[in-house]
């Protein structure tokens, strides 16, 4: 059963790819600066001429959640939020699972980084410092009820 | 795991020997030359033979992030690449945007100084520490694009790449070193430098985090400056359609370069609003709050003001499609925009008044023949007959005899990058003839005055009162002193002039917020007299290269004899030329305000000061 949740939105004709979102995660919560630390990504090609926002969707049933051999992903029921811990053994399955993207990998740490939407601050910081107003933290009515990808699972 | 890491890693790679050391820089050196443009003309001063010639292996090859490069701080996707240019024979530095500078620094090196050449083509490989010298055989004699797309399919797509195109290896004497479609170290030659070197392509990709003293007040910082700046409205409007804005500007006032400025007006063909019907979406380089760069309809990006003139205008193409598509070219081959649309003008000239034939020049060269341009652009940079002799650049002067330097507009040695003609605003005429580099608007730009601001305005921004009439010869040097300083200190930031004080609009980032900025990033602390003394020092020491290299003096900071002697033909700004006398009032206003000896020479004391410095060692 889908919980309405407030998510991170992108309107990608808004993006100019300048990485501020993902630098700004970066220092929020590693305190260095480096954008491939960011739980968000922006994966541009300038040859290919695309710009994509790597935003976790925090799924309904979430890949990632399945993937992980040592369980320390988790889906909160109340407010729809998947996190991880470091417990992390750095074996990647999430990231080959998800279908987004957005299991970013912390190579010096050897651990799998996610979005939590910071719900420990006012508000997630990727928002708050898109320059363009690319980014949206917003409740959206048109939600679908069924997930739009229910992807690969080990159930 | 926290990291840490000293505040300024060099590492010296010798491609002779294929050694690589790393060096840091000690925090005395920091505090007089701060990072980016400073440090590169600290350590070329260090490492550079006197008199070498600039394409052996003597030249030194230096890309520096600047202090500010890859932290939250706006626009900080900047690094300089510097040199002895190839072109002018004096400093060759080229700062330039994408996202290399901060990908390098996240790798863990702020600056690379590259000595030596390598036997066969190489690349080297940045990633976390480590530094490789590969085997570039395979990605020898591609385009830009072609080499960028092969190194995300070999190494995958999220290295960063800059590389030189089929100019640089050729060793055109103006080809520029290129990130992505369109980022450019464009000006002085210093692809040529590269191709030298037989060094293809510099390739990062880094893991680590780059420590920021105070992240959370850098975000808040971040926030608030990016809001402040935000409110500008030349921001709002770069970021809307970029540059191209400035040539409805210029073109009203008739200081339009056309037909190597023997004209000042030019269609509206080339006016922002019909170059935007060529372009899909604006993106912006690392850290970037403006975003002023063009994705075009006809496969690459830009064009930039100064592509549409000197490529448009300058040689006399005023089909917008067109104009775009040759930018797209010379940005695909490595040539350096600015210098290739001034020969091109030049070489028509000398075809008209005689000095080139058909027979010599292998066609007929003419104004506004598009395809002629773009054979001529291919020849180049592939160098081939009449293109080959082009690509000498400026030296041609000595070979087609020396009036006929009198309509080349150059200065230095290096070709005006800026299309607007300076007949009319005096203190952008002084700016361009003293700047370091040669004929170049980034280095002093002294525009404002153009606005029309108030006299209480400009007496509280440039300290003393200014003369708000443009043309006027009275109190500019004031004007080209207070900007070379700031940008001298911007590009040692990492900076975009484009959110600098002074550059397009009299408000934006100024020496608070680079102090503010520098304390949140790396705990350093300076004050606002601190930073303009490095600024000074900066320009003193790209002085004291030139003197040392080639004798430069007062001589040299002059202008296009053009400038001089030519009056406008046309618009509002009909009649207008230098007057040599109130030029050299100016010079020597100019030279007592940096301190400069009438001829324009440093201090004893000062050239005492730099070498003492250069003399300390590294760590």
């Amino acid at each position: 059963m889908a919980v309405k949740q407030k998510q991170i939105y992108c309107r990608p004709s808004l993006c100019i790819g300048c990485r501020i979102c993902a630098n700004a995660c970066a220092l929020t919560h590693e305190g260095t600066a480096n954008p491939r630390l960011g739980r968000i990504g922006i994966r541009q090609n300038l040859f290919e001429r695309y710009e994509y926002q790597e935003l976790c969707r925090h799924c309904v049933e979430p890949p990632c959640l399945d993937a992980c051999m040592v369980g320390c992903i988790e889906k909160d029921e109340e407010t729809g939020i998947v996190t991880n811990d470091d417990r992390c053994v750095g074996c990647w399955m999430c990231v080959m699972v998800c279908p987004y993207g957005s299991m970013k990998r912390n190579l010096v740490k050897q651990m799998a980084v996610k979005c939590d939407q910071c719900q420990d601050l006012e508000g997630p910081v990727c928002v708050e410092t898109c320059p363009t107003g690319a980014l949206v933290y917003e409740d959206r009515e048109d939600v679908q009820e069924k997930p739009f990808f229910s992807g690969p699972s080990v159930t | 795991m926290e990291e840490t890491r000293p505040l300024c890693v060099n590492a010296v790679v010798n491609l002779t020997d294929r050694t690589v050391d790393i060096v840091e820089t000690p925090e005395e050196i920091i505090r007089n030359f701060v990072g980016g443009r400073g440090l590169n003309m600290y350590y070329l001063y260090k490492y550079l033979k006197p008199q070498a010639d600039p394409l052996s292996p003597d030249n030194v090859l230096i890309l520096g992030s600047g202090i500010l490069t890859g932290t939250l701080a706006p626009n900080t996707g900047r690094h300089s690449v510097t040199c002895k240019s190839p072109e002018s024979g004096i400093i060759g530095d080229s700062n330039i945007g994408g996202f290399l500078g901060p990908e390098m620094r996240f790798a863990g090196f702020d600056r690379l100084i590259i000595l030596g050449k390598a036997d066969k083509p190489v690349y080297l490989y940045l990633e976390d520490g480590n530094i490789e010298i590969r085997d570039a055989s395979d990605y020898w004699g591609l385009l830009c694009s072609e080499t960028e797309a092969r190194f995300h399919y070999d190494l995958g797509s999220d290295v960063e790449v800059q590389s030189i195109g089929p100019a640089g290896e050729n060793l055109v004497r103006f080809a520029c070193t290129r990130y992505g479609v369109k980022n450019a170290a464009g000006r002085c030659g210093t692809g040529a430098v590269w191709g030298s070197k037989n060094l293809k392509a510099v390739v990062a990709r880094g893991n680590r985090g780059l420590p920021v003293a105070d992240p959370q007040g850098m975000i808040n910082k971040y926030i608030e400056l990016r809001d402040y700046l935000k409110e500008s409205k030349v921001i709002n409007v770069l970021g809307r359609v970029g540059t191209p804005l400035l040539y409805d500007v210029s073109n009203y006032l008739g200081a339009i370069r056309t037909h190597n400025s023997q004209q000042t007006v030019f269609f509206d063909t080339l006016n922002a609003e019909e170059v935007h019907k060529h372009v899909e979406k604006m993106i912006g380089c690392y850290g970037c709050v403006v975003h002023c760069r063009h994705r075009n309809t006809l496969g690459g990006e830009g064009p930039e003001y100064t592509t549409e003139v000197l490529l448009g205008a300058n040689i006399g193409v005023a089909d917008t499609a067109r104009m775009i598509d040759l930018n797209n070219i010379v940005n695909d081959l490595g040539l350096d925009v600015s210098s290739t649309g001034t020969y091109l003008a030049w070489a028509i000239e000398l075809f008209e008044k005689g000095y080139l034939n058909e027979e010599t020049a292998g066609r007929v060269l003419r104004f506004g023949d598009y395809d002629m341009a773009k054979k001529l652009i291919y020849d180049i940079a592939y160098r081939k007959g009449l293109g080959d002799t082009l690509a000498e650049g400026s030296r041609l002067v000595q070979k087609f005899g020396p009036e006929t330097a009198d309509f080349l507009i150059a200065i230095k040695g290096l070709p005006q990058s800026d299309p607007h003609d300076v007949r009319y605003l005096k203190g952008f005429a002084l700016g361009i003839a003293t700047s370091s580099r040669g004929a170049d608007h980034l280095r002093s730009r002294p525009t404002l005055e153009i606005l029309d601001l108030p006299v209480s305005f400009t007496t509280q921004l440039y300290g003393e009162p200014v003369d708000p009439n443009p043309t006027s010869y009275e109190t500019k040097s004031t004007v080209v002193h207070f900007s070379e300083t700031i940008y001298a200190v911007v590009d040692c930031m990492g900076i975009c002039k484009f959110v600098c004080h002074g550059f397009n609009s009299p408000r934006n980032l100024n020496y608070d917020h680079f102090r503010e900025l520098t304390r949140l990033a790396t705990g350093l602390e300076f004050s606002k007299e601190e930073l303009k003394k490095v600024g000074r020092r900066v320009i003193d020491q790209e002085r004291l290269i030139n003197y040392q290299e080639k004798g430069i003096s007062r001589k040299d900071d002059t202008l296009p004899a053009r400038y001089f002697d030519d009056p406008m033909p046309s618009a509002r700004a009909k009649g207008s030329h230098i007057d040599r006398e109130g030029f050299n009032k100016m010079l020597d206003e100019y030279y007592d305000l940096a301190g400069w000896d009438r001829d324009g020479m440093l201090p004893r004391e000062r050239i005492e000061e730099l070498n003492r410095l250069r003399d300390l060692t590294d760590k």
